[in-house]
């Protein structure tokens, strides 16, 4: 029996910072063996981004690199020495699948894009992910994925008015881009597998993100609607939106909670012991007409209350809620620890380190983090010496000429 | 239409909003998908706004975005001949994806462990709020309350004031690609071997996985990030990432590291054209500019970064987004207009890759457009399969072609409340 859904797949990844690597994760996770080619010459940004261990920046000291490395390797090569190109070469038989996320001439450059490597290997599938594409008159544009949630429309979507935006934390597009591509390299997977026929993946972030998008985007089309921010108004729920509550040891604490009918409502105000209230809010409509009467009601009311036992009273008697969370109460929260979301991996340079587990579970094959990032190079002497069966003279060698680099 | 890559697959969507998406993929991807709504429609063919502001079971715009190129048919669960119909579809079927609370399929006999006795190929995706081991497992989590609980909201919005979601939800179509994925990772190894398997997706931990470098931040550097408006939180100085223009917003930053060649660019930019103080102009003249970011930077160095962004915002408030938007590609700058969705429409990259896609919807006498290819495949191009079902459209192309029953067994059906 199977122990993993890619026992046996293999992938060479040349892809950075998030997108491709939470990409490739996927598959390494669930058991296709990945080998990473990176070079000092050509850093992965993430190496150079904290949190680090122990607070202290190193190139192998980066959870943000580790966090989307697991269950890889990782080798380095300086692709702009033609040895190195020769090297990569000797692995591409090997491989199932390569995939890398530069902005579009960098391979070309490199005489590495798919139109060279199929020559080699017609039955390849190669995924080149980048911000807005391969063709088209922006294909060459280099931001990161904060960048594009403000090209792709979230950041104007984010706020309490159009005059006071509030972004999504970081590069919100980076976590929306990998779940298609992944998408589209395991279909591709199965494809070839019925077919014979490798293929080439074009991956726009941009166009991905889009789909988060889709309804605003058809309403533009077809009524020429601006969708703006609309702070946490909703014309489903009334009320709707976060609330604080009774600060807990000095801290702020927020609930977040919808209510979605005036039988919850009328639910809702026995669990917060029946406070005088308005009789505008006694219907949906009331309510959602008087928003902001019945925000600063809800905001006085809640502040006697603690946020986690409202929680458990509101969801017994149906009311949708849960306290807005830190990023360190998301570590004590017994939800995610119950499915098993958190994992302590021992590092080769980092020792114990904190990563995220998978987001989902699957009953008979189920993927785990098989190990932790590589460090920078880690797996040089495994794979030039195993797989390609090169003596270590031969390595050594490679490594003064700063080919292996 | 219809792609190749999973023609002849079959999908049965039981989602509502937690999961649409999910199916919405494996429709762009080729396969047959089902959705199996109840006999008064899907919860999600009720969230505004709807198509010319008509309030209707096919008008709600996200309903139609999101089960574009999916069949419909009615089903009541509630009907024991509802669910023996319902067992027949099942055997018939490759994937199923459903979102309802945690006992509800086990409670009718429709659980994995029933289904794939007569169908072991099934692959059978549940989506939860919470996961399906935890004290709030049959927590309810309206979408606000998942982004709340996942972590995202706390990080959004500006300190003292309410924490925020986006105005669009966010959380069910994050779980809803998890689905997608997930479903297909147990596809590959089922193709070999025959078995599929039952997946649980957790919701909550989706929107935490949005949350890039910021969950092991506490544990590694003691302390968690507040929200802070339009400025980073990052490590080494709070900088501003959102500034006026003529016409709107440009999100960009002065800053160091990475951001080193693009923040001279812009300092370039602004003395090409005689709007750069006397004292940034100068070589050197903003000192928190390293290679190293704002690891050795003195108060007095983000005093003058300040000082700088003032002077970036007042130029910028001389131009519009597309005027910056061209020098943005032209110099190779680090920053992006904060789009809207008519400035998306209207973007002549997307245009020139044949983005966009209209699809034709008789029963709305109207063609509607669309996002396209969530990516461009060579071999089996994929994207919208076609229009979003009428509620029911599909009864009697599923249950009379596909499963054989006579027609006026459809109609007694009906009847009696089973479909």
């Amino acid at each position: 029996m199977r122990k993993y859904a890619f026992d046996g797949i293999h992938v060479l990844d040349f892809t950075w910072y998030a997108v491709g690597p939470v990409t490739t994760k996927y598959l390494a996770d669930n058991g296709a063996e990945v080998i990473r080619i990176e070079s000092s010459t050509r850093l992965d940004g993430l190496r150079m981004a904290p949190p680090w261990k122990d607070a202290k920046p190193g190139i192998n000291n980066s959870q943000f690199f580790a966090s989307y490395n697991t269950s890889k390797k990782g080798i380095t090569l300086d692709m702009s020495k033609p040895k190195a190109r020769e090297i990569f070469l000797k692995l591409l038989p090997w491989a199932d699948i390569v995939a890398e996320s530069f902005t579009p001439k960098t391979l070309r450059q490199w005489e590495l894009d798919y139109e060279h490597l199929r020559a080699i290997k017609p039955d390849l599938i190669m995924l080149s992910t980048c911000m807005q594409g391969q063709t088209g008159p922006h294909r060459d544009y280099p931001g990161f994925g904060n960048l594009m949630a403000a090209l792709a429309g979230f950041y104007y979507l984010a706020g309490y008015s159009e005059s006071e935006l509030c972004p999504p934390y970081g590069a919100y597009t980076d976590f929306i881009a990998p779940r298609f591509s992944a998408c589209a390299l395991i279909a591709a997977l199965d494809y070839r597998r019925r077919t014979g026929k490798g293929q080439y993946i074009d991956m726009a972030q941009y166009e991905a993100a889009l789909h988060n998008l889709a309804p605003a985007l058809i309403d533009y089309f077809s009524s020429g609607r601006v969708l703006g921010p609309l702070g946490n108004r909703s014309a489903r729920f009334a009320p709707h939106g976060a609330y604080r509550c009774a600060d807990e040891d000095g801290h702020e604490r927020w609930l977040a909670l919808a209510v979605a009918s005036d039988h919850e409502w009328q639910e809702m105000l026995k669990v917060l012991g029946n406070p005088p209230t308005d009789c505008r809010f006694d219907t949906m409509l009331g309510r959602m007409q008087n928003r902001e009467a019945l925000d600063s009601f809800l905001a006085q009311v809640l502040r006697q209350h603690r946020a986690d036992r409202l929680t458990a009273t509101l969801q017994a008697v149906g009311v949708s809620a849960y306290p807005v969370q830190n990023c360190l109460d998301l570590h004590d929260d017994e939800n995610l620890q119950a499915f098993e979301y958190w994992h302590w991996l021992d590092h080769s340079v980092m020792g114990p380190s904190p990563y995220e587990g998978l987001q989902h579970r699957l009953s008979r094959t189920p993927g785990h983090l098989r190990s932790p990032a590589p460090a920078l190079g880690q797996h040089n002497d495994e794979i030039l010496g195993g797989l390609l069966k090169m003596s270590s003279a031969e390595i050594e060698q490679l490594k003064q000429e700063k080919v292996v680099f | 239409m219809g792609s190749e890559l999973l023609k002849g697959f079959r999908m049965l969507d039981l989602t509502d909003e937690k999961g649409a998406l999910c199916g919405k993929i494996f429709a762009d991807m080729g396969a047959d998908v089902i959705k199996v709504e109840p006999p008064a429609g899907c919860s999600t063919r009720t969230i505004p706004p709807f198509l010319d502001d008509l309030p209707g079971p096919d008008r709600s715009l996200y309903a139609i975005a999101y089960h574009a190129g999916k069949r419909s048919v009615t089903l009541n669960l509630d009907s024991a001949d509802g669910r023996a119909l319902f067992r027949k579809l099942a055997d018939t079927a490759d994937f199923l994806v459903e979102s309802f609370p945690l006992d509800y399929m086990n409670e009718r006999g429709l659980g994995y462990e029933e289904l794939s006795r007569s169908n072991p190929r099934l692959i059978y995706t549940s989506i939860t709020p919470f996961g399906d081991r935890g004290p709030a497992s049959r927590y309810r989590a309206a979408d606000i309350v998942s982004w709340a609980a996942g972590g995202m909201m706390y990080l959004m919005g500006e300190e003292g004031k309410p924490p925020l979601e986006l105005s669009l939800p966010q959380a069910g179509l994050h779980a809803g690609a998890e689905a997608a994925v997930a479903s297909l990772i147990a596809h590959y190894p089922r193709e070999l071997d025959g078995v599929g398997q039952h997946i649980v997706i957790d919701m909550q931990a989706c929107v935490v996985s949005t949350l890039m470098n910021e969950q092991a931040m506490p544990l590694l550097h003691g302390d968690y990030l507040r929200r802070s408006g339009i400025y980073t939180g990052a490590i080494g100085g709070r900088r501003k990432t959102i500034f006026r223009c003529k016409d709107g917003y440009i999100s960009g930053l002065l800053a160091g590291g990475a951001y080193l060649p693009s923040t001279n660019a812009i300092i370039d930019w602004m003395k090409e054209e005689q709007a750069a103080p006397e004292w940034l102009a100068q070589p050197g003249g903003l000192k928190a500019l390293t290679p190293a970011g704002f690891m050795n930077a003195t108060e007095a160095d983000f005093r003058e970064l300040e000082m700088a962004e003032e002077a970036f915002e007042r130029f910028l408030m001389t131009k519009t987004k597309a005027e910056i938007w061209q020098n943005i590609l032209r110099r190779r700058i680090l920053a992006a207009p904060v789009a809207t969705v008519a400035d998306i429409a209207q973007d002549p990259h997307l245009a020139a890759r044949g983005y966009f896609v209209k699809i034709d919807h008789p029963h709305l006498d109207r063609e509607l457009t669309f996002p396209g290819a969530f990516a461009k495949m060579s071999v089996t191009p994929v994207g919208p399969a076609g229009p979003s079902p009428q509620l029911g459209q599909h009864n009697h192309e599923v249950y009379c072609e596909l499963l054989g029953l006579a027609p006026e067994l459809l109609v007694q059906l009906r009847a009696i409340g089973a479909i």
